[in-house]
């Protein structure tokens, strides 16, 4: 499954940079109170049906997912909704395993469908006072893509092996030697075609200019 | 009159050397294994015949034309190596008309191509389409790949139209009577899906458009075409023009 994401690209996104959430009084008395929020908006006009997140961690304990959700149609509201909560990032806050590990949180992960997403909140939560600063970084959006359908090879291939039913040719010309005829007609196209040429045509110079023999008044 | 045996044999033999007898019978009969025309004789005639143009101003690109198209005339497109090689005399060949060389005059190519249509049994009409995609200018200057490309789309198309008359034949009705258009046109729409296969490799490709012009699939057309196809009948100049119009849609415009 996630080896699709190689060719998705990213759905190119806004990340805001990440409001750490105070306790107390913005200026005199503020404390760190270990929760930031990372908003990522998703391009205007166009709702992401979202396959993957992808993110680099720096020092986050756990994070949660909302998801601004608008489904298709006129004046849809838009609503919030959790589809991760508090995701450990970390094995123990206080230490360095996980703290700049990669991760990635997959739809199947999601307790919501991540279809129509409009806008994307991400809250990280670092308890522990030895990391103050924390965020996430390379923060990636790939969208889920419909996968191709694969008939192209096994419908002509099912067409061959319908070989027993035999149309009635009354008054017809024999198929077999109009297959051939087509056939060879194919053929030729195909020889024209594979050798065509990227060469163009030049003009004919006299010292940068043209030989007043060969231009014609016509 | 020279005398004595010896001396005689070694005259003759000197004649031959100087005037250069050994390396013309070798390039004919070179050419003859190269063409393995039914007439060695005609062949041989006209081969020399060329080589003894005379190279007089007036008719000079009239004589080199005719030189050309014959060298054009000597192997069919599918003998690979030969059509090329008389492909690459021709163009030096009318090369030669330009005084400083850097390419072929356009006129001169265009002209090539008309005789080459109509020598191919290509009706006027059937090839202006074609030679419009393919002609050049008069101060143009037509460079070697540009005229390979051009002479090879003419000698295919000719065969083309051949097959496609031949086609037209076989699809008309029992009793030698127009072939009817539903059927005619069932049968040339199975011919343009197959060139329209453009996805996956070659291999994929070859493999897609040979199921969509096999027998069961046509025999399958022309049933449906029977009884769903539009009405009436289609001559033979229509078919041949539908036919065409595949083929030319396909020829890359030469600019």
């Amino acid at each position: 499954m996630s080896d699709g994401t190689d060719d998705i690209k990213p759905v190119a996104c806004t990340v805001k940079p990440p409001v750490y959430l105070q306790i107390g009084d913005a200026k005199t008395d503020a404390t760190h109170s270990g929760v930031c929020v990372v908003d990522v908006t998703l391009p205007f006009g166009k709702p992401v049906n979202i396959e993957e997140i992808t993110f680099k961690n720096y020092y986050t304990a756990y994070v949660t997912v909302r998801l601004l959700r608008r489904s298709p149609g006129q004046d849809a509201p838009a609503k919030w909704c959790t589809v991760l909560r508090d995701l450990r990032l970390m094995d123990n806050p206080h230490t360095e395993g996980g703290s700049q590990d990669y991760y990635s949180i997959h739809r199947t992960q999601m307790q919501a469908e991540p279809d129509h997403v409009v806008s994307i909140r991400l809250i990280l939560r670092q308890p522990s006072s030895a990391w103050l600063t924390f965020s996430l970084e390379e923060i990636r959006v790939f969208p889920h893509v419909e996968p191709d359908p694969e008939k192209e090879v096994s419908d002509w291939l099912s067409d061959l092996m319908l070989m027993d039913q035999h149309p009635d040719l009354e008054g017809l010309p024999d198929p077999q030697t109009v297959s051939s005829s087509i056939q060879q007609m194919w053929a030729l196209t195909e020889v024209m075609q594979s050798n065509q040429t990227t060469a163009s045509i030049g003009r004919f110079d006299v010292d940068g200019c043209y030989d007043i023999n060969l231009l014609s008044l016509t | 009159m020279p005398a004595g045996k010896a001396t005689k044999s070694d005259g003759d033999r000197e004649f031959l050397s100087q005037a250069g007898v050994g390396e013309l019978l070798r390039g004919a009969i070179l050419k003859m294994v190269e063409a393995r025309s039914d007439d060695p004789i005609g062949f041989l005639a006209d081969h020399f015949c060329n080589l003894a143009s005379v190279t007089d101003t007036g008719a000079q690109e009239q004589q080199l034309l005719n030189r050309a198209l014959w060298h054009l005339r000597l192997a069919h497109h599918s003998q690979r190596s030969a059509f090329s090689n008389n492909v690459r005399v021709a163009y030096d060949l009318l090369n030669l008309t330009t005084p400083r060389g850097g390419g072929v005059s356009g006129s001169l190519y265009t002209h090539t191509l008309q005789c080459l249509c109509s020598e191919g049994g290509v009706p006027a009409s059937t090839s202006a389409p074609l030679l419009r995609c393919l002609h050049c200018h008069n101060h143009e200057a037509v460079p070697y790949d540009v005229f390979r490309y051009g002479v090879l789309t003419c000698a295919v198309f000719s065969d083309y139209i051949r097959q496609a008359q031949r086609l037209y034949a076989e699809v008309c009705s029992p009793d030698a009577g127009p072939a009817s258009r539903a059927l005619g046109l069932a049968v040339l729409g199975t011919l343009k899906e197959a060139l329209e296969t453009s996805q996956g490799c070659d291999a994929i490709r070859y493999l897609e458009a040979s199921a969509k012009i096999s027998p069961y699939k046509l025999a399958h057309v022309m049933v449906g075409g029977q009884t769903q196809g539009p009405g009436g009948n289609m001559d033979a100049k229509e078919f041949e023009n539908e036919a065409a119009e595949l083929f030319i849609a396909r020829v890359k415009v030469v600019s």
